[in-house]
């Protein structure tokens, strides 16, 4: 199962420990930046996240434009001392409350997961190739020939031929390095992976 | 529909927006009034045989140049396509450059994927330079060649020897498909690319390259109905000339 990528904003230092003590106990988590103001938003969306948590308190109308404007695939779970409609340039997946229980907060953060799992299955498996192609695909886009791959899956190359034409034919992409692209940004491969 | 001498000009560009960029390789400007095609280019001083080839290959893909239009020059045909080839490096390229840069920069959360865009763009740049410097250096002299050689009075060993070492047929073979990589390009935008936040960019860059490839398109066209039918019709007939030639020596 893929990493789910979070992080949390908030000023009391309890609160936020807290709450991260709170997520590590989620299998396939990770905190990946945990911050008390909202000073730096560039430094925030570079770390592409998963989910980012955010008190009520750090919000306004700047860092909210600035935030809807940028975040593309990232859930916002709004942090908070009541149930209260603010700051709706945000849509916001969530509302956990400071007094909740510890129960009920796992059940909401453990139901994103899961919703965010069962609606990207594409990022890992691509629809529109079966799982063999997808293999095939990862090494054309490593920069091995019809025989290395052809050796390294224990297939004849006139195999890996079908299958290359029926990924160019499926995808409409014809070129290797189109074929990269695909690749990378269905994270069948890591962009590191290529160089 | 087939573009004749008796339509209008501005009806042409009606027909075919794109067709600006071939009056534009004429040096031809708007603000034609209700003048003919044929009044525009005598206006112009543009071959009109040569103009509705070029136009009518332009507008209509399945459009085949009738062989007795075929008189014009190689140059004309060389000179137009040079032109083109400027046009891809000195506009449409950098406009495509441009929006990509402008795409990098203002996006926030999928930066890599757009850089990988560039990347991959940067490629294609490259490939289509070395596809254009082929042509200029070794296609349109050849075509030259060839030409000089079918208009004089004697065949030249040097010519017959020439045509040895490397035909209109080779250059048609090794023809690569330059289009390739753009139509991935459009698709990996269109289909793939999780869209950015600047829709707006993404459109205007796909258009630029929808027009790129039209006109890439076109390009390959008039190379293949035009120049290459008409220099292997050269070919042949200074191949009969030189036996003939030779056998009266």
């Amino acid at each position: 199962m893929p990493k789910s990528t979070f992080i949390v904003i908030e000023q009391s230092y309890i609160i936020r420990k807290g709450l991260i003590s709170l997520i590590e106990k989620i299998p396939n988590t990770q905190i990946i930046l945990q911050i008390d103001n909202m000073n730096d938003i560039d430094n925030i969306l570079n770390h592409d996240p998963d989910f980012i948590i955010i008190n009520s308190n750090l919000l306004d109308k700047n860092v909210t434009d600035c935030l809807s404007k940028n975040i593309e695939n990232v859930q916002m779970i709004l942090l908070s001392e009541n149930h209260k409609n603010s700051f709706n340039e945000i849509n916001w997946v969530e509302n956990i409350l400071i007094n909740e229980t510890q129960n009920s907060i796992l059940k909401k953060i453990n139901k994103l997961i899961g919703n965010r799992i069962s609606n990207q299955p594409q990022r890992y498996t691509p629809d529109e190739i079966s799982e063999r192609e997808a293999d095939i695909l990862r090494n054309i886009a490593l920069g091995y020939s019809n025989k290395e791959i052809a050796d390294k899956l224990f297939i004849s190359t006139h195999t890996v031929v079908t299958h290359r034409k029926n990924i160019t034919r499926k995808l409409g992409i014809k070129t290797v390095p189109g074929l990269t692209i695909y690749a990378i940004l269905n994270k069948l491969i890591d962009l590191d992976d290529t160089n | 529909m087939i573009i004749t001498k008796e339509i209008k000009m501005a009806d042409v560009i009606h027909v075919n927006y794109y067709a600006l960029s071939v009056l534009n390789r004429f040096g031809i400007e708007l603000g034609f009034g209700d003048k003919s095609v044929e009044e525009v280019c005598k206006q112009n001083d543009v071959d009109l045989d040569f103009f509705l080839d070029i136009v009518n290959t332009f507008v209509d893909k399945d459009y085949f140049p009738k062989k007795h239009l075929q008189t014009f020059p190689v140059k004309l045909i060389t000179d137009y396509l040079q032109k083109t080839h400027n046009d891809y490096h000195n506009s449409n390229v950098p406009e495509i450059e441009e929006l990509i840069e402008k795409m990098v920069d203002s996006c926030q959360t999928q930066k890599d994927n757009i850089v990988l865009l560039k990347k991959f763009f940067n490629e294609y740049k490259e490939e289509l330079q070395n596809h254009t410097n082929r042509e200029e250096e070794a296609v349109f002299p050849y075509a030259h060649a060839i030409e000089n050689a079918f208009n004089s009075d004697k065949i030249d060993t040097s010519v017959i020897e020439l045509m040895q070492n490397y035909s209109i047929e080779v250059f048609q073979n090794e023809h690569d498909n330059i289009e390739e990589k753009l139509f991935d390009l459009k698709n990996i935008i269109i289909k793939y690319l999780p869209q950015p936040k600047d829709v707006k960019l993404c459109k205007k860059l796909l258009h630029e390259l929808f027009s790129l490839e039209q006109d890439l398109n076109d390009h390959a066209r008039i190379e293949e109905k035009v120049l290459v039918p008409k220099i292997r019709e050269m070919e042949e007939i200074i191949n009969k000339r030189f036996s003939e030639e030779s056998k009266n020596a």
